[in-house]
């Protein structure tokens, strides 16, 4: 039988982060700046896979990991688009997935802001004038901000967002 | 092709000589680079072998339609058969755009015939499910992306839905049955796709999965084009399975064109193989601690997951080993300080796996919950074509590495880790078993790192061929046509293909609160599949 008191006076179990990483702190302090300014200390954002293939999403992920733990920042994923600030599109708008990317987006409250993720939201990438994708996620969503790579990197969405988090304000 | 003898005791050639006649055996077969059996058949003979087949235990494995193969127009439906290692293709030509289904004998030819439909426009005489699969009824009547005369250009769909064109889901009716629909946009940071869930209190009684969101038309991309190309369409199939259907590709070219690959550059993609299983396993490990509530478990694999993806970068220039390989080889080499470094690297990653595991083994809470849970039985394997750490879980000897081994395999072979319960609890075990298995195979690798050229310069020939590798999630397929130095066909199948359907036997009896759990116990790719 574990005694309740005995778990609270307890040593608590915890570790020293892996690694400081002066870059993601150096993001991570400017964008909460940013985020306490202009969101009332909290970003909520939706991911949307639209036809990627998941290594963006892998990389997103990636983001809530101790490394980077972007919660501590004051951002956070939200499993509902009626929750969302910020739609993070990944994958070249396929079109199996036209009618829930556009359901999605209309699903979140204004003021919103849309993100392209990877190479194929920005432009289709290598999908580009083929049969089964519309082509980047600004076909048919008003696209603020385009993140570039194949998958970009965690640092580089970071980098990404708080580009957006600079020009939000000034959104008419 | 090339021609070579073969032992009888070849499962493949023995079913030819029962089926066809003594006389068939040396007249009939081509026996293809990988040592596969192929014969044309005619259709009683066709007719004639599938029960056969069945009844010796053969899995089919993979089911596609190829235009204009072999002289003489029309389709051809290529059946590929498995059976103690050994590989037998049925090469079928039919005419009028019509064949018999197979789905009831061989239940894995069901996804495959509809994919033929959505393609090529072939009916199924028979079938018991004729609904579209990767054309959602957004695409047009009697578009069909696959056929040669179609060449890829943006097409118009329509983007409302009525209530007449909506797809038909299994219906599950009687007292108490109630449906909940999830998706395609799941509520977690993963891909696209559709459960149906019907339920009676809590205790789910049928599930549906519906796919193909993320279809990209990854096979008529690669059409026409030089296969060199061709190596970034084959990573982006999954992101995470970048080397493993690279590798594949790569392996199929290579094969019908007779290059041999330098043995380093095969030690050196036998490393990559394995970091990238590796990484997957680690990402489902903490996957399926998060969906049991336990973050302190979970965030030891994460973080081991970050460093390994770092480790990739610091050795290749990319998290996800992208770019690395090539027809023929790598296009970079590693040097032996770098590999040193990472297996110094490896020795402290697998001191934290060992740690990470012993605490999550020793926490009663998610032994509860993974235990029982999600239970796939051995009988499905077979019908199913089941594969990967998800068969080996349930009691299935199943690994291409060991029945069909390429490139280093044969000298550095993965011990077996098979256990017959087939719930999370086990597929949570093999996968972990596997992750140590595979630094191990990693650290054997680079002590017997040979040196030599990283690539082979010899051109590409025109030819055919099929090539099976083992990726985190099991036995990838691919087949690549060459045709005047472009690619005419490439066909491929994903380990997560074939094992979605596991999911549908797995999860009814569970609650659906499980749910999460049991499937990201499989971790499938929903890209992988759709293409």
């Amino acid at each position: 039988m574990v005694n309740a008191f005995s778990c609270l006076l307890k040593k608590k179990v915890t570790e020293t982060r892996p690694l400081p990483d002066e870059e993601t702190e150096r993001l991570g302090r400017e964008i909460k700046q940013e985020i306490d300014a202009r969101f009332g200390r909290s970003l909520a954002i939706r991911e949307l896979d639209a036809g990627s293939d998941n290594a963006a999403e892998i990389e997103i992920n990636n983001l809530l990991n101790a490394f980077y733990d972007v919660e501590r920042f004051g951002i956070t994923f939200v499993a509902s688009p009626r929750h969302a600030d910020v739609l993070l599109v990944t994958g070249a708008v396929t079109h199996n997935m036209e009618i829930a990317v556009r359901k999605t987006y209309d699903a979140m409250p204004s003021p919103k802001f849309v993100v392209a993720v990877g190479d194929d939201a920005c432009d289709g990438g290598i999908y580009k004038g083929t049969y089964a994708v519309l082509s980047g996620a600004d076909k048919i969503l008003p696209v603020d901000l385009k993140i570039p790579g194949n998958p970009p990197t965690p640092t580089q969405i970071l980098t990404g967002l708080l580009a957006l988090m600079r020009t939000a304000g000034k959104k008419p | 092709m090339t021609s070579q003898v073969l032992p009888d005791d070849d499962a493949a050639t023995g079913a030819v000589r029962e089926l066809f006649g003594a006389a068939a055996v040396p007249a009939r077969i081509t026996y293809g680079c990988n040592r596969e059996c192929s014969v044309d058949v005619s259709e009683p003979e066709f007719a004639l072998a599938i029960p056969w087949l069945a009844s010796r235990k053969f899995v089919l494995i993979s089911l596609f339609c190829v235009e204009g193969f072999r002289e003489g127009a029309g389709h051809f439906l290529l059946y590929v058969f498995e059976r103690k290692g050994s590989i037998l293709i049925l090469v079928r030509n039919i005419t009028g755009a019509r064949a018999t289904s197979i789905a009831t004998i061989f239940p894995s030819a069901t996804w495959p015939e509809r994919e033929c439909r959505d393609g090529f426009g072939i009916g199924f005489d028979g079938a018991f499910d004729t609904r579209r699969l990767f054309l959602h009824e957004s695409y047009p009547a009697g578009f069909h992306p696959l056929e040669k005369s179609f060449s890829n250009t943006p097409i118009t769909t329509t983007t409302t839905m009525g209530a007449t064109t909506e797809y038909q889901f299994r219906t599950v009716t009687g007292e108490g049955v109630y449906q909940v629909p999830v998706g395609p946009v799941h509520a977690g940071i993963i891909e696209p796709g559709h459960f149906r869930f019907s339920v009676i209190g809590e205790t789910v009684f049928n599930l549906e999965i519906r796919l193909f969101y993320t279809h990209r038309g990854i096979e008529k991309l690669a059409e026409g084009k030089n296969p060199h190309d061709c190596l970034k369409i084959a990573e982006a199939v999954s992101g995470d399975e970048s080397v493993a259907n690279a590798t594949g590709f790569c392996m199929a070219v290579e094969r019908s064109s007779g290059i041999t690959v330098p043995d380093h550059a095969w030690y050196l993609r036998t490393i990559l193989c394995e970091s990238e299983r590796i990484c997957s396993h680690l990402g489902d490990l903490a996957g399926m601690l998060t969906d049991v509530a336990f973050p302190l478990g979970a965030s030891q694999f994460a973080v081991l997951r970050e460093e390994m993806a770092r480790e990739n970068e610091r050795l290749t220039g990319s998290r996800f080993l992208r770019g690395m390989l090539c027809i023929g080889g790598v296009n970079h080499d590693i040097p032996a300080d770098a590999l040193a470094g990472f297996r110094d690297f490896l020795v402290q990653f697998r001191k934290q796996c060992k740690i990470g595991l012993s605490i999550v083994l020793s926490t009663p809470s998610v032994i509860d919950r993974f235990s029982q849970t999600g239970i796939i039985k051995k009988p499905l394997l077979r019908p199913l074509n089941i594969t990967g750490p998800a068969a080996r879980a349930s009691g299935g000897a199943v690994d291409v590495r060991v029945n069909h081994p390429y490139g280093t395999y044969d000298r550095f072979s993965p011990a077996p880790h098979i256990l017959r319960d087939g719930d999370v609890l086990a597929r949570f075990t093999v996968k972990a078993a596997e992750i140590m298995d595979s630094l191990d195979l990693i650290n054997r690798v680079i002590d017997a790192m040979p040196d030599g050229a990283i690539k082979s310069e010899d051109p590409i020939r025109d030819g055919c061929a099929f090539a099976l590798v083992e990726s985190a999630r099991g036995q990838n397929l691919c087949w690549v046509w060459v045709q005047e130095g472009k690619i005419s066909r490439y066909k491929i199948r994903t380990a997560s293909y074939c094992n979605w359907l596991a999911l549908e036997h797995a999860v009814p009896g569970n609650i659906i609160a499980d749910f999460p759990v049991i499937n990201k116990s499989l971790n499938l790719s929903y890209a992988g599949t759709d293409l």
